[in-house]
């Protein structure tokens, strides 16, 4: 399972140049048999290491393969050791497919983890589904993901999208009805996942009869902002809501500022979590809310030693993806634990799926149910920026610093 | 009426900058007939550059501009001469398409294994700065990059009306062989001007650092609509490509009011297909395009 970095990473370059069908593989492909009592345990994953998610793509990379070296060196899982087979699907809906087609008939493997990005777990989970494999997914949030009639599928993280900003909803209707914003603009990328975290807020705030005046979907493409920009600034909207990923987050806010627009609330999705963001930004973060699904200070016992593992491994704590990659490793081994069994057929993933249906999973992002669709029953802590660093400021019992709401000027 | 001005000053703005990405597109069309997919791979390759120079040494990304712009004048004059003249010249656009894609990838692929996926933007300490005409914004940034290309552009035609380089290098472009037949070392003045698209992509590619983030695979989202303008504007023409950049940048950033942002994209693809239809050569340039 051990391939060197760099050596991984020139295949994936050479892959890359050339263009070819992405086989790289860090485990031994099918053919060898070994479905003894020792042989380790398969786990096919297809993941954007190229392409436009590679990054969040390569932070589930990390997650899955930390996971994977800790339950080796913990005893592996019922005794054997787990072995990733990890594809690349170069950020393509229709490579990913291929590639989990790839991994359960080929290549033989045992279980198969979820990739990342609501528009690559659609018709993963579809391939899954049609050979009857468990299904557990870090990354596919959006409300289509639990409508396509899946019954294999779980979402091994807190909240579906359209919950995330739920714990800001709430604090917002809980003010006296004349201190509440009273207009709100939402900017949002073409995305399930990222359109489902602003429209999940737009909805609560328009039923507290928060008035919508810009309601802005750009492609996944967009480079330029400034038009965007000068909608929302044109409106001088009171709350600025981005369902966003992470560069488009970034450009938006910068051309916000060159058009000097002041908002008293801004959160966006996923881009302020991100380590990189203030390095982007500078000192104007302050006071920008981000919902997160994890960060490394949640209390969760096995959260401690998630953290400690990789920060020992990595030299850096785990971000989110890492997070839910680690997640779906639990879920999948708890299942796994306690039915007492990890193969290909049809009656022992069916036996996994029908576990995790009845049963309470603990998990570094706190313990996970789920309802029939897969939907993880709970809501994501928000953050935001207060004296330079990321908080988490709701709810209150979780609370490490009080919620700013009237945003200093960026 | 504030947003329609707005609108108008960041349409100019992204005009410019459009103008001065497709500069060297349509430079390579001209003088070679060489579609050149990489342009814009060179324009992030820049981009890093210009990124990775400001995180090192601290100082102002422009500065990279006297390292970048010398050096893609030289890969540029290297790949044509060992490259690019390589191919036969019966198949030479076609082929061309398939080699710099492949330029393309290349580079993408490098810039992710030097500087990771991590998408990266250069904190300016102006980055958010602008000031206000007749209630519009203009963000420094911004018009940094719309000075650079009106100032590299209008070097650009200096140097190809005023010349004997320029002279040449025109007349490579409409005639190769009457060119060779005056004595004109046509290979030579190619090589040139291939160098030349290149050094435009430098300092675009720093322009477009100014005021975006940046990441390896981002190329892909520029090279169409790149490729919209220099065939709007007739491939091959200079003042084409710069009229038709600032056409569709302002019709792009007008549209967004009534349309959205994805219908406003849109725009490039239609004046691409009403210009195939209506006006194949293009609606403000050369007549290349009759040539296929």
């Amino acid at each position: 399972m051990k391939v060197s970095t760099s050596l991984r990473l020139s295949a994936l370059a050479a892959t890359s140049s050339l263009a070819l069908t992405g086989c790289i593989s860090s485990g031994s492909a099918g053919g060898d048999g070994g479905d003894g009592e020792d042989a380790p345990i398969k786990i096919g994953i297809s993941l954007p290491l190229t392409g436009d998610f590679s990054e969040p793509g390569k932070g589930v990379q990390r997650g899955y393969e930390a996971w994977a070296d800790h339950v080796n060196e913990n005893g592996g899982l019922l005794g054997r050791q787990v072995e990733l087979t990890i594809l690349d699907d170069q950020s393509n809906a229709d490579r990913v497919a291929a590639d989990y087609e790839k991994l359960i008939n080929q290549d033989g493997v045992d279980l198969v983890f979820g990739p990342f990005s609501t528009r690559l777990v659609v018709p993963a989970a579809q391939v899954a589904q049609d050979y009857g494999f468990l299904f557990v997914e870090p990354a596919g949030a959006a409300e289509e993901v639990f409508t396509q009639g899946f019954d294999n599928l779980f979402y091994a993280a807190p909240a579906v999208a359209d919950d995330h900003y739920d714990h800001l909803a709430d604090a917002i209707e809980a003010l006296p009805e004349d201190e509440r914003p009273k207009t709100a603009a939402y900017a949002a990328m073409d995305d399930p996942f990222a359109m489902g975290t602003a429209y999940g807020l737009k909805t609560r705030l328009e039923e507290m009869g928060v008035k919508t005046v810009v309601d802005e979907v750009y492609p996944p493409n967009t480079t330029d902002f400034g038009s965007i920009a000068a909608k929302i600034a044109d409106s001088d909207a009171d709350v600025v809501v981005g369902g966003t990923q992470y560069q488009d987050a970034v450009n938006l806010i910068v051309a916000l500022r060159q058009l000097d627009y002041q908002p008293e609330m801004a959160a966006f999705s996923t881009a302020p979590t991100n380590p990189e963001f203030p390095e982007a930004i500078g000192t104007e973060t302050e006071g920008i809310l981000s919902p997160t699904g994890y960060t490394p200070e949640a209390p969760y016992e096995s959260n401690q030693e998630f953290v400690d593992y990789y920060t020992e491994t990595h030299g850096t704590p785990p971000a989110e993806d890492e997070a839910n990659a680690w997640t779906t490793g639990q879920v999948v081994a708890a299942a796994v634990e306690a039915v007492g069994c990890a193969d290909p057929d049809a009656e022992c993933q069916q036996q996994l799926i029908d576990w995790l249906r009845e049963n309470e999973v603990e998990t570094v992002v706190g313990p996970l149910t789920w309802d029939e669709a897969g939907r993880p029953q709970g809501a994501h802590l928000i953050q935001q920026y207060v004296d330079g660093k990321i908080r988490i400021v709701l709810p209150e019992d979780a609370a490490e610093a009080d919620l700013i709401l009237d945003k200093p000027e960026w | 009426m504030s947003l329609l001005l707005q609108s108008l000053v960041l349409g100019v703005l992204l005009g410019g900058l459009y103008a001065l990405l497709a500069a060297g597109l349509t430079l390579y069309f001209g003088v070679m007939r060489v579609v050149m997919i990489a342009h814009s791979a060179f324009l992030i390759l820049a981009a890093y550059l210009a990124w990775f120079f400001t995180r090192t040494t601290g100082l102002d990304p422009m500065i990279s501009l006297l390292l970048t712009v010398p050096l893609f004048f030289g890969i540029g004059v290297v790949m044509q001469r060992l490259l690019i003249s390589r191919l036969r010249p019966a198949t030479l656009t076609m082929m061309s398409v398939l080699l710099t894609f492949s330029i393309a990838l290349t580079i993408e692929g490098l810039l992710g294994f030097a500087f990771t996926g991590t998408q990266r933007r250069i904190r300016l300490p102006y980055g958010g700065a602008n000031f206000e005409i007749l209630g519009a914004n203009v963000a420094v940034v911004k018009l940094i990059a719309f000075l650079l290309a009106a100032v590299s552009l209008g070097a650009l035609f200096l140097l190809l009306k005023k010349t004997q380089f320029g002279q040449a290098l025109r007349a490579t472009i409409q005639h190769p062989e009457a060119a060779r037949l005056v004595g004109i070392n046509t290979d030579r003045v190619a090589g040139y001007g291939f160098g030349l698209g290149l050094a435009t992509a430098a300092i675009g590619g720093t322009a477009l650092a100014l005021d975006s983030t940046i990441y390896p695979s981002l190329h892909w989202h520029w090279i169409g609509p790149l490729m919209a303008i220099i065939v709007v504007g007739g491939l091959g023409s200079i003042p084409g490509a710069a009229i038709a950049a600032m056409v569709l940048g302002l019709g792009q950033s007008l549209l967004q009011i009534p349309l959205g942002t994805t219908w406003a994209q849109t725009f490039f693809y239609i004046a691409l297909f009403a210009t195939l239809m209506l006006r194949p050569q293009g609606f403000f340039g050369g007549r290349l395009a009759q040539r296929f």
